[in-house]
């Protein structure tokens, strides 16, 4: 079952119009751990202190808004005002623009809902389709309970969805890394490549199961019984030295073969 | 096994600057690196700060018991096994669960990128090569890049294992988390029923998005963005002052019409009784 | 300090720390906590039942510090009732749902001393069971003020055909309800009713009303926060105890007793302990009763 809808909205272009209902895509199972103080094992409570008087925490009357204008100049915000500042919020999920999906770079996407016809499916399906067909992406903006959201309207099939996009000054730039430059051979490529390719297979996510939860569970068992831990340190690898680079790849290749 | 070489962070797990060190694998070659962030948060989202000086707060955790600021190297995760009682569980315990994918990330099979339905992306990361690791980095990010390829591995990072995507990006390698099958939801009962697509429909579609393309340019939309708050922070600097000028002043959005009239014949009819 | 299993209607539950004194000032333990709760069980439950429950959690007592629980502990019971709910971000979350006394003294065991629930059901979480008006007083005005903020509020909303319902805060305020118990209205539409009405009140009666968040219009003033009308904000729920010094109740009045109240003019007379709520509660019965069960239709939208 997928899981219920947390909001209804409508896709806006042009004189499209196709009322929809969006719905998560995806349900987490995990072991939710705290943070503890080590000496008491007291649940630990976050505060805000200021950056400069390191060690005052500062409380919620003296904690105020702001809005980076530039590095370091803030602009006060009273939260409050700006929401009744702000027009009433639309129902709309405006597409801007269409761009190809295949343009989108994986690391500006971020969550996935997928999107039920509402009314008007003949619409809802004919969008898909052309969507499908283009082999397109929507940009569009939206807006629920006053936070607005950049995100990419997509076609899977027969189902519409919509993947919310990360801004790009969100997204640490690869130039940031200061990555060093080094060269390698031509036949250290080809070499990679073929690997690569040998090791090549359809992507079948069905394959791999979270089996450390049961693991996990097991420990939080132990403990709770007061058992002790025995503890296994790992085997580090050896990391590969750039002259043995060749060596390495051509083991590998004969490897797998 | 111990390194031939001290690397800083390869024997402590969790360094200063990135979340976590260790060797990425595939086949018989290794490559030392860290993982880094590659989201944050950016310009425009509000920050918080002190209304005293102005300065920038800090998240940090505090203990009610003691009342006093831990600092991190005094903070250990538990689990609440009962009320308000916390089992500590140390990383070497959880480590000790998965030993080798602790501190190795072993790409076992290469996938094309565009098989990956964009429903299994969860967060993004960086890696970066540690000493001694940077030839190999770039020789797999070149060698990905060129085949289209990603590496898929399952790794542990303190009580979470994950199953990751490894793709090249700009010459880095960027790290992908990805959800499992069976943390996605099933859609068919919300799927279309009715399948038929109405075919001039659809091409008048077709038109409007032929009318509407563009480049994917993320930097464009951040900017669009950030100039509706700025247009929207202005509005609401130059209301203060009009706020406090004398009546006349209209509220604004008082309400729909019908509804503020009602109210305020109620409202009339009441002072009149008084 | 004290662990004690009981059984209640074939459940076991384990309650712990029975004697912690978590009023110092005041002096009320756990154990007088989960009594409290357990006697006011036939009258909170109903307006706890199906809703997303978001504890308040004061495990070493009202003078130490409190957290907000909103997801339901992993070590729960396997007889707790939950709900999924879906966050804005697509994450789902499990929450506690209070629907019957063993649950209860789950929760106050866990040092919940304060109830908080939304306006809407876990089942229809955009559809609001009632329009609250949340007034708030800064200072110097009181819950005096209040009184007398809710009383116009009461008359202005009658000739609409709208009737409404009070109960104090159990801190400085006092909520007024508007039930609606229908399958139509959005937040969107209590919202925007609600903001309508604080702002005619704000229109005719500036010099003690405002309807407006921001810290220096409410000095002196009654502020209505129709901004509670939100599917994510939750509200104190009726009968839960509140953390201050004294184990005050958040408490329904009937409106001729509000008048009276009001009319003496003695603000500590409008706070309710929880000796007082239990032996009213249970002379009177549920005065909230009718914020369940009373359908209404905001007019105009």
């Amino acid at each position: 079952m997928a899981g219920g809808t947390i909001w209804t909205g409508y896709i806006h272009f042009r004189e499209t119009n196709v009322p929809v209902k969006l719905h998560p895509a995806v349900k987490e199972n995990r072991i939710q751990f705290h943070l503890l103080h080590r000496r008491d094992k007291v649940r630990l409570l976050q505060q805000m202190i200021c950056a400069t008087h390191e060690k005052v925490p500062v409380p919620t009357e003296e904690q105020a808004k702001g809005f980076e204008l530039e590095e370091g100049k803030y602009l006060l915000v009273d939260p409050a005002e700006l929401e009744a500042a702000e027009p009433e919020r639309s129902r709309l999920i405006e597409v801007h623009e269409f761009v190809q999906t295949a343009q989108i770079d994986p690391i500006y996407l971020d969550r996935v809902y997928y999107l039920e016809p509402d009314t008007l499916v003949k619409e809802y399906n004919a969008l898909a389709g052309a969507m499908q067909k283009m082999e397109v992406a929507g940009i569009c903006t939206w807006a629920i309970r006053k936070r607005a959201y950049l995100g990419a309207l997509q076609a899977r099939g027969k189902l519409l969805r919509l993947n919310t996009l990360r801004y790009a000054d969100e997204v640490v730039a690869v130039k940031s890394l200061d990555l060093p430059k080094f060269s390698f051979s031509e036949k250290e490529l080809e070499l990679g490549s073929e690997l690569i390719n040998r090791l090549s297979v359809p992507f079948q996510p069905e394959k791999f199961a979270n089996e450390h939860q049961k693991k996990l569970q097991n420990l939080l068992d132990q403990k709770a019984r007061g058992e002790i831990i025995a503890i296994r340190r790992p085997r580090l690898l050896r990391p590969t030295a750039p002259d043995k680079l060749v060596e390495a790849l051509e083991a590998s290749l004969k490897k797998v073969a | 096994m111990k390194n031939s070489r001290s690397q800083p962070g390869i024997l402590k797990p969790f360094p200063m600057q990135g979340i976590w060190s260790g060797t990425v694998s595939f086949s018989l070659v290794a490559i030392p690196v860290q993982l880094v962030k590659a989201v944050k948060p950016g310009r425009i989202s509000f920050r918080l700060l002190h209304s005293k000086d102005y300065s920038l707060l800090k998240r940090r955790m505090f203990c009610p018991e003691e009342k006093v600021m831990v600092p991190p190297e005094e903070i250990v995760r538990g689990y609440e096994i009962a009320p308000g009682q916390y089992i500590p569980v140390t990383d070497e315990e959880l480590e000790s669960l998965a030993p080798e994918q602790s501190r190795t990330i072993e790409i076992v099979e290469f996938i094309d990128m565009q098989e990956i339905d964009p429903v299994y992306f969860d967060h993004c990361y960086y890696l970066v090569p540690a000493k001694g690791g940077e030839k190999a980095y770039r020789l797999l990010a070149e060698a990905m890049r060129r085949t289209h390829k990603a590496g898929l591995a399952k790794f542990v990072l303190r009580e979470r294992e994950y199953l990751v995507a490894i793709k090249s990006t700009e010459g880095a390698l960027a790290l992908i988390t990805l959800h499992y099958r069976e943390e996605i939801l099933p859609y068919e009962n919300i799927s279309p029923k009715e399948t038929t697509i109405d075919a001039e429909e659809e091409s008048r579609i077709i038109k409007s998005i032929k009318n509407m393309m563009a480049d994917f340019n993320p930097g464009k939309y951040a900017d669009k963005r950030r100039e509706q708050i700025m247009a929207l922070l202005n509005q609401k600097a130059k209301e203060k002052t009009r706020v406090e000028a004398p009546e006349g002043e209209e509220e604004e959005g008082e309400g729909p019409a019908d509804l503020v009239a009602a109210l305020e014949e109620s409202m009339r009819k009441m002072k009149r009784e008084q | 300090m004290s662990k004690k299993i009981v059984e209640i209607s074939g459940r076991r539950l384990s309650l712990s720390n029975l004697e912690k004194d978590l009023y110092p000032s005041y002096g009320f333990t756990k154990a007088q906590i989960l009594e409290y709760y357990r006697r006011m069980a036939r009258f909170i439950l109903p307006h706890l039942q199906d809703r997303a429950l978001t504890m308040k959690r004061y495990p070493e007592g009202v003078d130490e510090e409190f957290f907000f629980e909103k997801r339901c502990p992993a070590h729960r019971p396997a007889w707790v009732e939950t709900a999924e709910l879906s966050l804005d971000d697509g994450e789902g979350m499990t929450v506690c749902l209070v629907n019957d006394l063993t649950t209860l003294m789950w929760v106050a065991n866990l040092a919940s001393l304060e109830l908080h629930v939304p306006l809407a059901r876990a089942d229809s979480p955009e559809t609001p069971d009632a329009v609250v008006f949340d007034l708030d007083p800064g200072e110097p005005a009181n819950i005096l003020d209040c009184a007398r903020v809710a009383l116009i509020l009461r008359d202005l909303l009658s000739p609409l055909g709208l009737a409404a319902y009070v109960k104090t805060s159990g801190k400085k305020g006092l909520h007024v309800y508007v039930p609606l118990n229908r399958q139509d209205p959005t937040f969107e539409d209590t919202k925007k009713f609600s903001k309508a009405v604080a702002g005619t009140l704000q229109k005719n009666y500036p010099e003690f009303v405002t309807a407006k968040m921001a810290k220096e219009y409410r000095h002196g003033k009654v502020f209505i926060n129709w901004s509670q009308n939100d599917p994510s904000h939750t509200m104190v729920c009726v009968y839960s105890l509140r953390a201050l010094e004294k184990p005050t109740v958040s408490f329904p009045l009937a409106w001729r007793e509000l008048e009276d109240l009001a009319g003496q003019g003695i603000p500590e007379k409008l706070q309710i302990i929880h000796s007082e709520a239990v032996s009213r509660a249970e002379k009177q019965g549920d005065l909230f009763r009718e914020v369940l069960e009373k359908k209404q239709k905001l007019p105009h939208l």
